[in-house]
């Protein structure tokens, strides 16, 4: 390279940010490492962010078996007939060429939390300076009587996007005029509060365009509240009069039993026979990986330091996403992505000494109940009083214009847009 | 101003950080980025939500003012904007500023 004016000044620039930056932790080391564990909207991010901005400094492992990842976000569209399985599946080959990210497509078996080693599906171990965890959630297959892995082919959960996803949306579409529809819909706390009832809203859409408007889609809820109630209710009953009946406990006085072989959900209050889809929603947990490396409490998820994501179990570790006990702020993609660069920022503090500054989070989760009908919640969070705290939220109101609710659409197809990019390019 | 003084002198202005309330530290901007670029897209494309990289600094402060008194009316921005200081809008403003749509 032919020496300028200008490259020598870069250069030697260079050279005294890295020396003035250089902590006492990666004295005598080539180069600190970094393992993220799971490459969804979280672990993505985290590594992404801490490749960006660490300019070389940290070698980045990203640690996730698929090499395509469908989106949980968005595969309510995809079950509703709006969005095709390819527009919701994304690689990771831009975190590679882009941010020199390396990506191993294994899962991770264990953590040796003293050794600061993870070790991986074919045997191979991975050190770290700092490990970023970000699983996601495993579900409590024991959680619904009745019920099982074994039996989430012939009644699916797809709360974990992908082949379930094609399980359920091929039985939906399936589904006869006149055929009943049972959801189980999940106990507090789960990914994605809205969620179910986004999907009730999209299969009934399905439905309805199918000109199948005598189906029926019942609810069987543990909670005597959801997220957005009104506003999915208002919906309901605004696009598909008739077509959505949601009961609480304190109607179908709890759930007694599901038949797999005969599609059977019985309730206190009534029996559901031979009905055309059940899509069980069952209770959740922290991903395997990290209760098994005693990262979880009692509740099953993992407690973090509110001002950096940082597991409250472990100093080299951080622990991001739906795993993580994020106080107010809901498991969503878009909580996720804000917590990773939390996380990100701290872990380079940690590591390179990069200038830190108070974590700030935000989350917006937009429901798409009927074509040009959306509605949003979110907030912005703050670390206080020992966990994330909401400082302001907001929800959509009902009675919106149709023009609000159009560009609330609008904005809930430039936020998919926008979050993908931000994470997997 | 030689060409090298001219060097030295946007380099200091790159590693900040500077503590005048009207030009923002891009240090900082570019941490408080990490919030916006979540919905709106660094290669300015603009479906949905609005582009707002290369806007010009004054603007994009007096968006984020008209946010913050809830004089425009998304809730997502009147939100985040919510907790904007002066310092930390005119941080950003400077960062998106700086950058050009790619």
């Amino acid at each position: 390279m032919k020496i300028t004016r200008r490259n020598f000044i870069g250069s030697s620039t260079a050279t005294l940010g890295t020396l003035v930056l250089g902590a006492p932790a990666v004295l005598g080391q080539a180069k600190s490492r970094v393992v993220v564990i799971g490459g969804g909207p979280g672990g993505a991010t985290a590594a992404k962010y801490i490749a960006k901005d660490a300019k070389g400094a940290i070698e980045v492992t990203l640690v996730e078996p698929a090499k395509q990842f469908v989106t949980c976000f968005h595969s309510n569209l995809y079950v509703g007939g709006l969005k095709t399985l390819e527009n919701i599946s994304f690689g990771y080959d831009k975190l590679a060429s882009a941010y020199g990210i390396k990506l191993n497509h294994q899962a991770a078996a264990s953590i040796d939390r003293d050794k600061k080693e993870v070790k991986l599906a074919d045997g191979s171990v991975l050190g770290y300076d700092r490990l970023v965890v970000s699983p996601g959630i495993d579900l409590k297959y024991d959680s619904v009587p009745g019920w099982g892995q074994e039996h989430e082919e012939a009644l699916p959960h797809a709360w974990k996007a992908g082949p379930q996803t094609e399980i359920l949306k091929k039985r939906l579409d399936a589904v006869p005029d006149g055929g009943v529809i049972v959801m189980i819909a999940p106990p507090n706390p789960y990914r994605c509060p809205p969620g179910p009832y986004e999907r009730v809203s999209m299969m009934a859409h399905a439905l309805k365009a199918a000109g199948k408007k005598t189906a029926k889609i019942v609810i069987i809820d543990p909670k005597e509240t959801f997220s957005k109630q009104g506003l999915f209710q208002e919906g309901w009953e605004k696009h598909y009069p008739g077509m959505v009946e949601w009961f609480s406990p304190k109607i179908h006085d709890g759930l007694k039993s599901v038949d797999p072989k005969t599609n059977t959900v019985v309730t206190g209050f009534e029996t559901y026979k031979n009905a055309a889809l059940v899509n069980v929603i069952p209770a959740q947990m922290a991903g395997k990986i990290a209760r098994d490396a005693g990262l979880a409490n009692e509740t099953g998820f993992c407690p973090i330091d509110p001002a950096s994501m940082k597991s409250a179990k472990d100093a080299n570790i951080y622990v991001i996403g739906d795993a993580s006990i994020a106080g107010d702020m809901p498991k969503s993609a878009f909580s996720a992505n804000s917590q990773a660069k939390v996380a990100a920022l701290m872990v380079r503090g940690d590591l390179t000494g990069a200038q830190t500054f108070p974590a700030r989070y935000t989350n917006t989760c937009w429901s798409m109940i009927e074509t040009d009908d959306t509605v949003k919640v979110g907030g912005r969070y703050e670390a206080k009083d020992g966990k994330i705290a909401a400082v302001e939220t907001f929800i959509s109101k009902t009675g919106e214009t149709a023009d609000l609710r159009k560009q609330t659409q609008e904005e809930n197809v430039g936020w998919y847009a926008g979050i993908t990019a931000d994470v997997f390019s | 101003m030689t060409k090298r003084s001219a060097s030295v002198l946007s380099l200091l202005i790159l590693a900040g950080p500077t503590s005048t309330a009207c030009a923002g530290d891009l240090a900082f901007g570019q941490y408080l980025s990490g919030e916006c670029v979540t919905c709106h897209r660094l290669d300015g494309q603009d479906k949905g939500i609005p582009a707002i990289v290369g806007w010009p600094a004054d603007q994009f402060v007096a968006v984020l003012q008209a946010y913050k008194a809830k004089d425009r009316a998304n809730p997502v921005m009147q939100t985040i904007a919510g907790r904007m200081s002066n310092e930390d809008m005119a941080a950003l403003a400077a960062y998106f500023e700086s950058l050009k749509p790619k």
